[in-house]
């Protein structure tokens, strides 16, 4: 163990023995962790080990199965997201979500970023303007600025998932959970996507969600390991690649299974 | 007897020749049977198209119909107001209702639902006819009117826009709809922004189906939407429709009167507007659908 050299600050997300049952089968067993402000989080783990789970219990998400059920508390800055007087859509403006396989909308890459905004009903030079911003800090405006009219779903697939990422950060999230959001794309594609996370750490917190270890290791600041359902450990990244406290773990990021 | 086999295909037996022998006669077959279900629409349409067309001018559009002849002016404009009135309320109806099925109810009433929707579709057009006749005519005391018709038919077209609404808003893909929700949008939100323009196409062919259907029944109007010689002034004034005049016209025609050539002229003309119907409505899905081109992987 490291000595506390400075007081840990708050972390904008934590969960606190967080469990999540299909039925009678616990998908998440009592995870309690801390996701720290303007870092990139990674959650690794064999496939079926919750971290889809996990992440999509951090903006409610997971209410949308309705079979699912959750115990234990989720905190944003603090304040239990799953209170009664918490709309879920408020939470999922603050706490944004990337899926693995692009989602466009059937519209112009233009509306698609607007999406968000359009919902607040914002003014449309104050839209446009956002749209711009959005998209340059997803990486994609140089590639799509001649014409923001397209269909979104003429673009790319890893032009694709850069949008819905420009889209999702359009209304200005805290924090952006990334769900395995580079599996299906090309090594070009998901390094420019890596590239322009580094880049957006500082303004946002990321939780990344990857099956892809080496990914994990290039570009977060923390990585959790979970191992069927449960949080098997959590540290820096360096530090638990290079000495992992836990056999698992180790077993893990070795390749021995996954 | 021991089967050949070819080296090459490795398949030469009696019973592999059958099997390519029935392939072959199937493959006969289904063009036959396209043809058979094709002959009769175009024979029909050859036969109305025969006895119509000789006497159909620009008079028979623009006068009313008499007791022993004349034009199609009132029953023309009667099916265009029942059939807009219908398409107005059915529309509405249906589609709030898909949306609710698809969207917001428990599975267990999404179920009874779309049962109500089937059984619905399975009542027979008369007896809706008749429930209309007490509902709208006798009890409200409003006689037989243009909007007593164009409620009963609505009635008689809900189901088929409901179904085509309920799949359509069920059939978005399911990425969509976490996308929507991802964002933070509200149920009404995704539902107006995400859901509407990829379901609109299917629904559309929904209305159209309806209205296809609507527009060639007679039974739900019989009771209901009375009878005029000359165009319906409001929706309180009865109404004649290009049905009614056929089965009037046809069933008893004098040996004086063009009673006949006008019922194959409405005919022809109701199987015009449908066809136009069903053109206007697919060029316009398609507009919307080449939008959605990428969408269902």
């Amino acid at each position: 163990m490291s000595e506390p050299a400075a007081p840990e600050p708050a972390p904008v997300l934590s969960t606190e023995g967080l469990s999540v049952f299909a039925g009678s089968r616990e998908i998440l067993r009592r995870v309690s962790l801390a996701v720290p402000e303007k870092k990139i989080t990674a959650v690794i783990g064999p496939s079926g080990c919750g971290k889809t789970t996990l992440i999509r219990a951090m903006n409610r998400m997971v209410e949308l199965s309705p079979e699912l059920r959750i115990e234990g508390t989720v905190r944003y800055r603090g304040r239990d997201i799953y209170a009664p007087e918490v709309s879920p859509v408020v939470v999922r403006r603050r706490i944004g979500m990337v899926f693995q396989r692009p989602t466009v909308f059937p519209q112009s890459i233009y509306e698609n970023v607007a999406f968000g905004l359009r919902l607040d009903r914002e003014e449309e030079d104050a839209v446009e303007r956002t749209v711009v911003t959005s998209l340059r800090r997803a990486g994609l405006y140089e590639e799509v600025k001649e014409d923001l009219d397209r269909p979104a779903l003429s673009l790319s697939g890893g032009q694709q998932q850069r949008l819905c990422i420009a889209r999702a950060l359009a209304v200005n999230p805290s924090v952006l959970l990334l769900d395995e959001a580079t599996a299906s794309l090309d090594p070009i594609a998901t390094q420019k996507i890596e590239e322009m996370l580094r880049e957006l750490k500082g303004e946002v917190s990321i939780v990344l969600v990857t099956h892809n270890i080496a990914q994990a290791a290039r570009t977060s600041d923390v990585t959790a390991y979970l191992h069927q359902g449960r949080l098997i450990e959590m540290g820096a990244t360096s530090e638990l690649f290079e000495a992992p406290r836990e056999k698992l773990t180790e077993a893990y990021i070795t390749g021995r299974f996954g | 007897m021991t089967a050949t086999v070819d080296p090459v295909w490795g398949t030469d037996s009696p019973r592999w020749r059958r099997r390519v022998a029935a392939d072959r006669y199937v493959s006969y077959l289904l063009p036959l049977l396209f043809l058979a279900v094709l002959y009769p629409l175009l024979d029909l349409i050859y036969w109305i198209g025969a006895e119509a067309l000789p006497t159909l001018s620009w008079r028979t559009l623009t006068t009313n119909p008499s007791g022993f002849g004349g034009g199609l002016l009132a029953p023309i404009t009667g099916t265009l107001y029942l059939i807009a009135i219908s398409t107005a309320l059915a529309g509405t109806v249906g589609i709030v209702a898909g949306m609710y099925t698809a969207e917001f109810a428990s599975p267990r009433v999404a179920s009874l639902g779309r049962l109500g929707g089937n059984l619905l579709a399975g009542v027979p057009a008369i007896v809706i006819g008749y429930f209309g006749y007490f509902a709208l005519v006798l009890y409200t005391h409003w006689g037989m009117t243009l909007v007593a018709g164009g409620i009963t038919l609505s009635i008689f077209m809900i189901p088929y826009i409901y179904r085509t609404a309920d799949l359509a808003f069920g059939s978005v893909p399911a990425d969509q709809r976490e996308a929507a929700f991802g964002m933070g949008a509200s149920r009404g939100q995704y539902l107006r922004r995400v859901a509407w323009p990829i379901a609109f196409p299917r629904i559309l062919t929904g209305i159209f189906i309806a209205m296809a259907i609507g527009l060639g029944e007679t039974a739900p109007l019989l009771f209901t939407a009375g009878w005029n010689f000359v165009p319906a002034t409001g929706l309180s004034s009865q109404t004649s429709y290009l049905t009614g005049l056929i089965w009037l016209y046809y069933s008893a025609p004098t040996d004086f009167g063009t009673e006949l050539a006008l019922a194959f002229q409405a005919a022809f003309l109701l199987i015009v507007i449908v066809i136009a119907l069903n053109v206007i409505v697919q060029l316009i899905a398609e507009r919307y659908r080449r939008r959605l081109r990428g969408l269902f992987r």
